[in-house]
C-alpha cells in the first residue's frame, strides 16, 4: 500500500493530509490543476475542475503530468475512470487555437477536425466567424476575439490564445526598490503572469496586490489602464505607485467621479466606467482613448457585468487579474477564465503567513443573546426587517465597548454596515466615522490620522471594505455585514492580516446575534474563512462582559 | 471417397478417436451407432462448421491450401504452397515442422485425412468452405448458367481455336474450364486486355471475388467489348453470377496472386503491441475501480431499495431513470447501464412488486451487501464475465427502430459470454503489465478465430475491453493480478468463480484484490470547518453513527462528512445526548475536538427539546390550582388518565364529552369549552347521518362496434371452413403460380380483406421456393399481411414483398 498524504475522492476532489510528512511536496505537485478549494487544520481539500485543469494546460502542464501526481501520492489507488476523464478533459484545450494569419488576421485553427465541425455547427459561434480558409482554419471577426472564447468555454473547447498581444504605447516604468524590496513570491506572481501574457493572480489580502500590479507594469513598461473598485482606492493606488514606481505626479491620472484626467498611466474606478447615460456607457471612449499596453483589473472578483462586456473587446491587450479570491458570489468564474485569462499564480493564505507576510489572526465570533423584549420584537419583524433588527441590536453596542476597552491602546476598527448604527456607536466610543457621505479629503485626513495612532478606534462602514490601507490596523469588530457575503467577511479580515511592526498578530472579532438569522448568516459567511484555515472560536458575550 | 475416410476413421487407434471425440463433443450426442454415423456426422456441414470456427488462422490456411488442391496431396506439396504465401522469402526453417504440427491437430479432428503422401480434407469440407482463401468459384461452377453459345463464343474469343461442336453445354463448360486452368493461356489472355481491365482484375484478386455492375449477363465478344468489363466478359476472366454480379475464377485467381493462396500468411499469432505500464500500478488502478464499482452497486440497490424506477411495458428501464442513476452515481450513462446490468445479471435486481412491476433488489442483494468488498466484486464479475446480455448496446435502436433500454429483454447476443473470455484471455496471453491495443486485441482474436471475425464481433470485443477496465478487471488497460485469477477460476468453473465456496481459495481473484484495496479505519480527523475525514472505509458502527450525526459530502477512498445543525438535531433526535455525541466524537477523532464543532453540539442540544409536543384529547383548566390538586387527588379521576401540565392546566387522554360527564359524575360543575376558549352550550344532541352522493348512473349498454362483430364472424367462417380443409385439402389451382403487379397484388388484398373473401396468392418462402396459397386476409400492416392460410389451416404472417402474385378463387 502506497502511504501517500492524499485521497483521490470520486466527485474529484483531493484530500491533502497536511501533517503528512510527504504533504508539501504533494501540495506542490498538485497546485497546478486543482483549485484549493477548503484550507482547515488538518485536512485541505482540493477540486479538480475542468478550469483547474484547462489552466494548467495553459500554464504548460500536460495530463501525463496530472495523473502522475495522482498516482504517486494518493494513498489509495486512483480509480481509472477519474484518469481518463482528467486526460480527456484536458485533451479538449488546445484543440482549437486562436492564431494570427498574415492574410486573414485572426484565424481559429483546429488540430482536430471533428471539433471544428461541432464548434462550427453551434448556432451562437457561427455569427463570430467569417470564412472558411481551409479546412482547418476559419477566420475570426478581431472584434469577437474575447466573445468567441466565452462561447467556447460554454461549450466545453476552450481556445488557446496564441494571437499575442499588441505592445501598446511604450512608456518607461521602473520599480524603485529604495528602502524595500520586492518578496520573492511577487516576483514570482509577476513573472508567471508575463509569461502567461495575461491572466489573474490571487494573493490574500495584505500580502501586497498593489506592488505585483506595478512589477507587471514595470515588466510590460507601456502605458497601463488601471481599473479599481472605488476613488479611495484610487487614491490609494495612485500613492503607492509613486512610492514604488519611477512614475512622478504628472504621469499618473485619475479618471474618477470627480477628476477625468487621461496620462500615460490612468486609474479609473468601475463605478465611472460603468456609469450610463440614456443607455449608453458614456465613459467607454476611455479604453480607446490610448493605446494602451496593459490593463490592471484590481480585485477582479468583484468585476460588474458590463466590464466584463468592454473587456470582451480588449482581447488583444495585456491584462492582469488581481484578487484575493476567484469565489465569486454570482458564479461567473467561467468568464474571468475566458476574459482575463486563466489563473497564473496563487498562494494559500496560511503558507503566506507562515512565512510571515501576512500577521497571524485569531478570529472570534462573540455570540450575545438578545433580551426577551428584543426576541419578542424580532419575532414579530417583518422578513425583511428581521436582519437589519437583529444586526443592530442594542445588546451589541454593550459588547462592542467592552471589546474596545479590552483592546485598548491598539488600533481598532469597527466595521457595520448601517449608518444608523454606525453613528451611535461612534458616539458611545467616541471616535470618528467614515461613511459613504463623508468627502474623500475628510476620509484620508482620518486615515492619515489612524495612521499616524493619533485616532485609535475608527468606525467605518462598507466603503472601506476594499483596498484602503491600514497598516497597523490590528483589532477589527464586525457588528453587522452585507448579510452571508464571504467575499467582504474574507475582505474585512484582510484589514488586519498586513504584517505588524511589532510582528503581534491581529484580532478579528465578529459580534453575531443568537438563535437569529444573523447567526445564519454568519455562518456562511465564515464559512469561506475556515475554508482557508482561519478557524473562528465561539465565545459567549456574558463572558466577555464578566472578564470586563 | 466417402468410404475412404470411413475406412480412415475406422484404422484411427482408440485413443485418436477419444481425442477427436473430446474436441469435438458434439458429435456424441448422442452417441451414433457405428463408425460410420460418426464419419456421417462429423462431415455434416453444421459439424464441420463449429470445427472450422475454432481454427486459428494458420491452421485454417492449411485447410484452404488443401481444398484448393483438387485430391490428394503430399505433405511436402503442402509445405511448398504455404510457403509462398509467407510474407518475404518466406522459406522459414520451422515451417515443415508447424505445418506437419497442424496437419497432426487437422487429422485428431477429423478434418484432414490420409497418410502423409497423400493427405486430403474430410468430406463436405469443400462444401462448407465456400471461397477457400477469398478464392472465387471453379471456372466449372462459376460457368454454370451459361447457355452453350456463349460458351462457344468465349472459347472462340480465348483462342483455344475454332471448338468442334459440343455435345452440351457442360462439355463445353469443361473445356473452357481446362482452358483457364492453363497458366499461359491466362497470362497471354490478361497481357491482352487493356490496363484498365487489368487494374479491374488486380482489385478482384486478393479482395472479394465478385463484384456487381449492372446487365452482367450482356452478350459481349472480344471485337465488340468497349468497357475494361466487357473486355473480361469476353474472355471468361470474369463470370457473370447473376444479373448484376460478376465473379472471378478461381483459376484466374490463382493466376493472379502468382499461385499463392494467402497475402500475408504467418505461422505465428501477431505480436500484441501497446503501452508498457508498471504492473503494480495498473492492479492498484484495477483495485480503485472495482472498489468503486461494487460501491457503484451497492449505492444503487440502496437508493432502489426505497426508490424503485418503474418496469416498462417492453420490460425495461427507462431512459430518465437510467439518467437519474447516472447522475445519482455520477458516472456516465453508459456506465450506469453497466452498473445496472451487471446487479441483473448477478440477481442483485429483479422485477417485483406491484401490478406493473418495480425493479427492486432482491433478497440476494441482502447476503451480497454483507460479504467483504473483494469477494462482492467477485460475484459481480463472474456474473458479467458470463451473462450474455449485452450493456453496450443500451441506448442504441434495434433493426426495427426501437430503442433498445437498460435490462431490456433484447440486450441479448450469446457470442457475449465467449467474446468476452477471448478478449480477456488475449490479454491473459501478454506479458503482465502490458496494455494492449484495443486493435491489436482484435488482430490476434481475428488469428485466432479467423471465421468468426464480423463487425459485431469486433464492437462486442470493444465492449468487453471497456467495461473489463470500469468493472476493474484490467487497470490502465492491462489485465490485473485479480482479473487473470478471475478468467481462471471462470474455465475452472461457475461455482468457483463466484466463490460461492465457504473459504476462499488461495490465489482466487478476491484473495487476491483483498490486499489492494484500502482498510477500514476506525477515526476520523474534526476540523474547525466542520467536517470530519474518514481517511479510508469506516468500520461498521461508526460508519453508522457518522451517518446519523452528519451529513456525507463526499465519498471515495475516504469520505467527508459535514456537522450541521439538522445533522445534529437529528442525532439528538435519534436519542443520543449531547455528552454521548461529544464523547464519542472525542474517542473517535484522532485530533482534538475543535472549539466550533463541540460548541454547535451544545448549542443545538441547548435548544433541542425546549419546547415539548404531545398529545392529548381534551384539557381541564382552572384558575384556581387548589381545586386542580383535588381533582387529581381524586381516586375515581385514575381512569381518565389525567397529567397536570401546569399548575392551572391538566391534560388528558379522554374524550372531552366523557371528561365533561366524568366530572359531572364526580360532583364538578364543569363547562366545555371551545378551541377558543368560548363556552359551548349544552344541547340535546339531535344525530345526522352523513348525506350520501347520489349513486351514479351507468350508462346503457351500447353494444359492440360493427367492425368487433364482423371480426368475429370472420373468426367463425374462417374455423369453419378449416373444418372441411382439414377433410378434403383445397387443392391449389392448376396452373402457373399467380402473378401480378405489386401494387394491384396490395389493391387485391385490401379488397378482399374488405370484403372478407378468400384469395390465392403466389408466395415465395425463405429459400425462394414458390407456392401457392389460398388464403383468407385478415389485416395488413408493416410490410405484413396476416391471414388465416387455408392450406395450412393456421393464421399466419405473409410479408408483402413476397407474395407474388393474387388471383380470385372462382368457387
Amino acid at each position: 500500500m502506497n502511504d501517500g498524504p492524499l485521497i483521490v475522492q470520486s466527485d474529484k476532489t483531493l484530500l491533502l493530509e497536511v501533517d503528512h510528512e510527504r504533504a508539501d511536496e504533494c501540495r506542490k505537485a498538485i497546485a497546478p490543476f486543482a483549485e484549493l478549494e477548503r484550507a482547515p487544520e488538518h485536512v485541505h481539500t482540493y477540486r479538480v475542475t475542468p478550469l483547474a485543469l484547462w489552466n494548467a494546460r495553459a500554464a504548460g502542464h500536460d495530463a501525463e503530468q496530472v495523473v502522475d501526481a495522482l498516482i504517486t501520492h494518493s494513498r489509495y489507488p486512483v480509480p481509472h475512470a477519474l484518469l481518463v476523464d482528467v486526460a480527456e478533459t484536458m485533451s479538449r484545450f488546445g484543440r482549437l487555437r486562436l492564431e494570427k494569419h498574415p492574410v486573414h488576421g485572426l484565424v481559429l485553427t483546429s488540430t482536430d477536425r471533428a471539433v471544428l465541425e461541432e464548434v462550427l455547427r453551434a448556432k451562437k459561434i457561427a455569427p463570430m466567424l467569417g470564412e472558411r480558409v481551409d479546412a482547418d482554419t476559419v477566420a475570426v471577426h478581431p472584434s469577437e476575439r474575447g466573445t468567441l472564447k466565452q462561447a467556447l468555454l460554454k461549450l466545453g473547447w476552450p481556445a488557446e490564445d496564441l494571437a499575442g498581444y499588441v505592445d501598446g504605447e511604450r512608456h518607461p516604468i521602473d520599480l524603485a526598490e529604495e528602502g524595500w524590496t520586492l518578496r520573492p513570491y511577487q516576483r514570482e506572481a509577476a513573472d508567471a503572469f508575463w509569461h502567461g501574457g495575461s491572466g489573474v493572480v490571487v494573493l490574500p489580502c495584505g500580502a501586497g496586490k498593489t506592488i505585483v500590479g506595478a512589477a507587471a507594469m514595470a515588466r510590460a513598461s507601456a502605458t497601463t489602464l488601471i481599473l479599481v473598485t472605488n476613488t479611495v482606492s484610487a487614491h490609494q493606488w495612485k500613492q503607492e505607485l509613486l512610492r514604488r514606481t519611477s512614475l512622478t505626479e504628472d504621469e499618473i491620472g485619475e479618471y474618477t467621479g470627480s477628476k477625468k484626467e487621461i496620462r500615460p498611466v490612468t486609474i479609473a474606478t468601475y463605478q465611472v466606467m460603468t456609469t450610463r447615460r440614456k443607455g449608453v456607457y458614456r465613459h467607454l471612449e476611455l479604453f480607446d482613448a490610448r493605446d494602451w499596453g496593459l490593463i490592471v483589473y484590481d480585485e477582479v472578483h468583484l468585476l460588474p457585468a458590463p466590464i466584463f462586456r468592454m473587456t470582451a473587446d480588449l482581447q488583444a491587450r495585456r491584462r492582469i487579474g488581481l484578487t484575493a479570491t476567484l469565489v465569486r458570489e454570482d458564479g461567473r468564474e467561467g468568464d474571468v477564465f475566458s476574459l482575463i485569462g486563466p489563473k497564473r499564480y496563487d498562494a494559500p493564505w496560511k503558507e503566506m503567513e507562515n512565512q510571515g507576510w501576512i500577521a497571524p489572526a485569531d478570529c472570534v465570533e462573540v455570540r450575545v443573546t438578545l433580551t426577551d423584549d428584543e426576541r419578542l420584537s424580532y419575532a414579530m419583524a417583518e422578513a425583511e426587517e428581521r436582519y437589519r433588527f437583529c444586526a443592530t441590536t442594542p445588546t451589541k453596542m454593550r459588547i462592542t465597548e467592552a471589546l474596545v476597552r479590552r483592546h485598548l491602546g491598539e488600533q481598532v476598527l469597527v466595521i457595520g454596515q448601517y449608518i444608523d448604527q454606525l453613528d451611535e456607536l461612534a458616539e458611545h466610543l467616541d471616535a470618528p466615522v467614515i461613511k459613504g457621505e463623508t468627502r474623500v479629503r475628510e476620509r484620508e485626513r482620518l486615515f492619515q490620522a489612524f495612521r499616524d495612532k493619533e485616532i485609535q478606534v475608527l468606525v467605518v462602514s462598507k466603503v472601506a471594505n476594499f483596498s484602503i490601507d491600514l497598516p497597523e490596523a490590528s483589532v477589527a469588530i464586525q457588528v453587522s455585514g452585507t448579510f452571508g457575503s464571504r467575499q467582504e467577511e474574507a475582505q474585512r479580515l484582510g484589514r488586519v492580516l498586513r504584517p505588524k511592526s511589532d510582528g503581534g498578530g491581529a484580532r478579528f472579532y465578529s459580534v453575531v446575534s443568537r438563535d437569529t438569522v444573523d447567526q445564519d448568516f454568519a455562518a456562511h459567511r465564515q464559512r469561506f474563512l475556515a475554508e482557508q484555515g482561519y478557524a473562528y472560536r465561539i465565545v459567549d458575550a456574558d463572558d466577555v462582559l464578566d472578564e470586563a | 471417397m466417402s468410404d475412404e475416410f470411413i475406412q480412415w476413421l475406422r484404422e484411427r487407434d482408440d485413443e485418436q478417436l477419444c481425442a477427436l471425440t473430446s474436441a469435438r463433443p458434439e458429435l456424441v450426442t448422442p452417441v451414433p451407432a457405428h463408425l460410420a454415423g460418426l464419419a456421417a456426422r462429423a462431415t455434416s456441414p453444421s459439424a464441420i462448421g463449429r470445427v472450422l470456427d475454432r481454427l486459428d488462422r494458420f491452421t485454417l490456411a492449411v485447410v484452404e491450401t488443401l481444398t484448393v488442391h483438387c485430391g490428394p496431396t503430399s505433405l511436402d506439396a503442402l509445405v511448398c504452397s504455404l510457403s509462398r504465401a509467407l510474407p518475404g522469402d518466406g522459406r522459414s526453417a520451422g515451417l515443415a515442422a508447424r505445418v506437419s504440427a497442424a496437419v497432426d491437430r487437422l487429422c485428431a479432428l477429423a478434418l484432414v485425412y490420409g497418410r502423409r503422401e497423400a493427405l486430403d480434407v474430410a468430406p463436405g469440407v469443400r462444401e462448407v468452405l465456400e471461397s477457400p482463401a477469398g478464392l472465387g468459384p471453379p471456372a466449372v461452377e462459376v460457368f454454370r448458367h451459361y447457355p452453350q453459345e456463349r460458351l462457344e463464343a468465349i472459347i472462340r474469343d480465348v483462342g483455344a481455336g475454332t471448338p468442334a461442336p459440343f455435345a452440351d453445354s457442360a462439355a463445353a463448360r469443361g473445356r473452357l474450364a481446362g482452358v483457364l486452368d492453363d497458366l499461359r493461356t491466362v497470362e497471354r489472355l490478361v497481357a491482352e486486355v487493356s490496363p484498365q481491365a487489368r487494374a479491374a482484375l488486380a482489385e478482384l484478386a486478393w479482395g472479394p471475388p465478385s463484384g456487381r455492375v449492372p446487365n452482367a449477363r450482356r452478350e459481349v465478344t472480344a471485337a465488340s467489348a468497349k468497357s475494361p468489363i466487357e473486355e473480361l466478359l469476353a474472355r471468361g476472366l470474369l463470370a457473370a453470377t447473376g444479373d448484376e454480379s460478376v465473379a472471378l475464377p478461381k483459376e484466374v485467381g490463382l493466376f493472379l496472386r502468382g499461385g499463392r493462396l494467402h497475402r500475408d500468411l504467418s505461422p505465428e499469432p501477431p505480436p500484441l503491441t501497446g503501452k508498457r505500464r508498471d504492473p503494480d500500478l495498473a492492479d492498484r488502478t484495477a483495485a480503485a475501480q472495482a472498489f468503486a464499482f461494487v460501491r457503484s452497486v451497492e449505492d444503487l440497490c440502496e437508493r432502489w431499495g426505497f426508490d424503485p424506477p418503474g418496469v416498462l411495458r417492453t420490460g425495461g428501464l427507462a431512459v430518465r431513470d437510467l439518467k437519474r442513476v447516472a447522475t445519482l452515481l455520477d458516472v456516465s450513462e453508459a456506465v450506469a447501464a453497466l452498473v445496472v446490468e451487471v446487479a441483473f445479471a448477478a440477481g442483485l435486481i429483479a422485477a417485483g412488486g406491484g401490478v406493473d412491476g418495480d425493479w427492486l433488489p432482491t433478497t440476494a442483494y441482502d447476503m451480497w451487501r454483507v460479504k467483504s468488498t473483494e469477494d462482492r466484486w467477485a460475484v459481480l464479475t463472474s456474473a458479467w464475465l458470463t451473462t450474455d446480455r449485452v450493456p453496450g448496446v443500451v441506448g442504441e435502436r434495434d433493426d426495427r427502430d426501437r430503442l433498445l433500454n437498460a435490462l431490456h429483454p433484447d440486450l441479448r447476443r450469446s457470442a457475449a459470454p465467449e467474446v468476452r473470455t477471448a478478449a480477456l484471455g488475449v490479454l491473459a496471453d501478454a506479458e503482465r503489465g502490458l496494455a494492449p491495443a484495443p486493435a491489436a486485441v482484435l488482430d490476434r482474436l481475428t488469428w485466432e478465430q479467423p471465421r468468426r471475425r464480423k463487425p459485431n464481433r469486433d464492437r462486442l470485443v470493444e465492449f468487453a475491453l471497456k467495461e473489463a477496465e470500469v468493472l476493474g478487471v484490467t487497470g490502465l488497460g492491462a489485465l490485473a493480478a485479480h482479473g487473470a485469477a478471475l478468467l481462471r477460476s471462470a474455465s475452472a468453473g461457475p461455482a468457483a468463480a463466484a466463490g460461492n465456496g465457504a473459504r476462499r481459495q488461495p490465489g482466487s481473484a478476491a484473495d487476491l484484490l483483498g490486499p489492494l484495496l484500502p482498510e477500514p479505519v476506525d477515526h476520523v480527523l474534526l476540523q474547525a470547518d466542520l467536517t470530519a475525514v474518514a481517511p479510508g472505509p469506516l468500520t461498521a458502527e461508526l460508519n453508522r453513527w457518522l451517518a446519523i450525526t452528519a451529513d456525507v459530502e463526499s465519498t471515495g477512498g475516504a469520505t467527508v462528512y459535514r456537522f450541521g445543525e439538522q445533522s445534529i438535531r437529528r442525532a439528538l433526535d435519534a436519542g443520543h445526548s449531547a455528552g454521548d455525541l461529544l464523547s464519542m466524537l472525542e474517542s473517535h477523532s484522532a485530533t482534538p475536538v475543535p472549539q466550533p464543532l463541540s460548541y454547535l453540539v451544545s448549542d443545538v442540544a441547548r435548544r433541542h427539546g425546549r419546547i415539548r409536543v404531545g398529545t392529548a384529547s381534551a384539557y381541564i383548566r382552572c384558575d384556581d390550582p387548589a381545586l386542580l390538586d383535588q381533582v387529581t387527588a381524586d381516586k375515581r379521576s385514575v381512569p381518565l388518565r389525567l397529567r397536570r401540565l401546569a399548575p392551572t392546566v391538566i391534560a388528558s387522554r379522554t374524550t372531552r364529552v366523557a371528561l365533561v360527564d366524568a366530572l359531572r359524575a364526580m360532583g364538578y360543575a364543569p363547562v366545555a369549552e371551545s378551541l377558543d376558549g368560548d363556552v359551548v352550550i349544552a344541547q340535546l344532541d339531535t344525530r345526522r347521518a352523513e348525506a350520501a352522493p347520489p349513486a351514479k348512473v351507468t350508462s346503457s349498454f351500447s353494444g359492440l362496434s360493427t367492425e368487433v362483430v364482423a371480426a368475429a364472424v370472420r373468426a367463425m367462417r374462417a374455423g369453419d371452413a378449416a373444418h372441411l380443409a382439414r377433410r378434403k385439402p383445397t387443392g391449389a389451382p392448376a396452373g402457373q403460380v399467380p402473378r401480378t403487379p405489386s401494387t394491384a397484388t396490395i389493391a387485391a388484398l385490401q379488397e378482399a380483406i374488405k370484403q372478407g373473401t378468400r384469395v390465392w396468392i403466389g408466395y415465395l418462402d425463405s429459400q425462394g421456393n414458390a407456392s401457392s396459397r389460398i388464403l383468407e386476409p385478415a389485416r395488413i400492416e408493416a410490410g405484413y399481411l396476416t391471414a388465416y392460410d387455408e392450406t395450412r389451416a393456421a393464421v399466419h404472417r405473409f410479408q408483402l414483398h413476397r407474395i407474388t402474385g393474387i388471383a380470385d378463387i372462382n368457387d
